[in-house]
């Protein structure tokens, strides 16, 4: 009856499933998903050229909160309470810990993912059919559309888990994810709008545009942004156009940073509670 | 057996535990005493492998805590109240901590009711009093049917049933050939269920002997006036004249 891998994987499914807040994420993810997509695709079915198609990612703006908030949960889950000492004196190795954290939050990502990318496809149904017109979701890289939504909400909550593994502290991580999911691309282009004098029009201001273009592309919601874009299609004018993989590599990297900071400064210190 | 050997801990300029060295042997309820502050719960999560040492060596039956394949079967550790998270319930709290041991569900059950939890067993942990979450803590402890328990205050909060009850099972783990390694301040209980103490002050040790060689050493003739006497000059935390 030693430790093994598995077994703390079991151990850490126990404590993700014994939990109110992590089901509740689930459940509004999905929800969100499939309402804001219907809205999207409900507005523009009046256009003259409306394809209902191009609404299907307009619920990822706030469908990715959810799955950032889950790996949150469960990074922070164990330095918020107690829970630490319980946990790392059975697993003193502690590294398996983490590793385990990684793939259960990526198992309730995936699942989370596939109901929410699955929401938003049936909520294209009725702006279709309004028109008349048949949802096609074979042809014209729609398949990578879907699957490259699926990476990026999985891909967020794995960048949630290592943001909370690594500060421990709930509050300061949610407010780290989402500002640089949310808020930071954001305000890099009003920001940069604002800095943009439409009268002069010079070329300083326009390399000041394709800066700001570039950094938001790098940003994970940019990456995202590629992942669920068919090639030669995507990219902003401007920022290189790194293709769905160029896309898929960024977010790799905004995993895989925090997670390796989390996993150093787990080996190595002395374990505290954050309050 | 536990061993500690030349454990010193620092916390930037604090000197937590100082050089520190004693044995808690196998077949006995060592009590671990000290003032407040004196390093006794820093000393035990550095046994259990939660804090590195600054410098020295703890060992559980020769081995450090990290190496052990199945620690929860070796060592069962109580160190604080709140080591559950206040949104899951105390089973399944508990069969988190067993699964990471293949501990199977049917033992669960059993520290559960060992520990007169089963009426809460179902209830969040967040909404647990302080004996019930002490409760809940030894009954982690002895999940894995462990042959060294470490308890760091494990009555503090307890109802005087409960008092009687932790006593009754510390003696009879001890009598079963385990190693007990208990902190308290109740210096009347700690006459009551220890065999030998550790006295620590400041980090540094104080005395390492049975309660009988203390006492009897002693004019007064009680533990707690052998405590008073030995930490006089180590009390860090001490309380105005009340008049
Ligand atoms: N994480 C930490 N950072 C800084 N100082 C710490 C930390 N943990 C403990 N200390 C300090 O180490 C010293 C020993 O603390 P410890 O909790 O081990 O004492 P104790 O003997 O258990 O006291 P008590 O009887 O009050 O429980 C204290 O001065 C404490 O402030
Ligand atoms: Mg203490």
């Amino acid at each position: 009856m030693t430790v093994t891998l598995r077994r703390v994987v079991a151990s850490e499914w126990t404590k993700l499933s014994g939990l109110r807040g992590p089901a509740a994420i689930v459940v509004a993810t999905v929800v969100v998903s499939g309402l804001l997509t219907y809205a999207a695709a409900n507005a523009s079915s009046v256009d003259p050229g409306f394809d209902p198609i191009d609404s299907l990612t307009a619920g990822l703006v706030l469908a990715q909160v959810g799955p950032l908030i889950l790996g949150v949960l469960v990074g922070t889950g164990e330095f918020g309470s107690g829970t630490y000492r319980a946990t790392f004196t059975a697993v003193p190795r502690r590294l398996p810990v983490l590793a385990a954290q990684t793939l259960v939050t990526a198992a309730v990502a995936l699942v989370t993912a596939l109901l929410a990318v699955g929401a938003a496809v049936v909520a294209l149904l009725p702006p279709a059919a309004s028109r008349g017109i048949a949802l096609d979701l074979t042809s014209d890289g729609t398949p990578q559309v879907l699957v490259g939504m699926v990476a990026f909400l999985v891909g967020l909550a794995l960048l949630g888990l290592g943001v909370g593994a690594l500060l421990r502290r709930p509050v300061p991580s949610v407010v780290a994810v989402v500002a640089v999911a949310l808020v930071l691309p954001i305000a890099l282009v009003l920001a940069a709008d604002a800095g943009t004098d439409p009268m002069a029009g010079a070329a300083g201001s326009t390399s000041l545009q394709d800066t700001v273009n570039t950094v938001v592309t790098l940003l994970p919601s940019g990456a995202g942004a590629l992942l669920a874009t068919p090639p030669g299609t995507g990219g902003v004018e401007g920022a290189p156009d790194l293709g769905p993989w160029g896309g898929g590599l960024v977010l790799l990297a905004w995993i895989l940073v925090p997670l390796a900071a989390a996993a150093a400064r787990l080996r190595g210190r002395d374990l505290t509670g954050s309050r | 057996m536990i061993s500690v050997t030349a454990l010193t801990k620092r916390y930037g300029p604090t000197t937590a535990v100082d050089g520190l060295t004693f044995t808690a042997p196998s077949g006995a309820v060592t009590g671990f005493l000290g003032p407040n502050g004196a390093g006794k719960s820093t000393t035990m999560r550095m046994i259990v492998g939660l804090e590195r040492p600054t410098s020295g060596t703890a060992t559980v039956d020769g081995r450090p805590y990290a190496e052990l394949a199945a620690p929860l079967r070796t060592v069962g550790v109580m160190l604080d109240v709140r080591s559950a998270h206040p949104g899951r319930t105390a089973f399944r709290h508990l069969l988190a901590q067993a699964r990471t041991h293949g501990i199977p569900r049917s033992r669960v059950d059993e520290v559960i009711a060992l520990t007169g939890l089963e009426a809460v067993a179902h209830r969040r942990a967040g909404t647990f009093s302080l004996g019930m979450g002490q409760r809940l803590g030894i009954a982690g402890a002895l999940l894995g049917d462990p042959g060294t328990l470490i308890l760091d205050e494990p009555v503090n909060g307890l109802d005087p049933d409960g008092v009687l009850w932790v006593r009754d099972l510390v003696r009879r783990l001890a009598a079963e050939g385990r190693t007990v390694l208990l902190s308290s301040h109740l210096m009347h209980e700690l006459a009551l269920c220890a065999d030998r103490v550790v006295v620590i002050g400041q980090g540094r040790l104080l005395a390492d002997a049975t309660v009988p060689e203390l006492v009897d050493g002693t004019e007064g003739g009680s533990l707690e006036e052998a405590y008073l006497q030995l930490t006089a000059g180590a009390v860090q935390y001490r309380g105005g004249d009340v008049r």
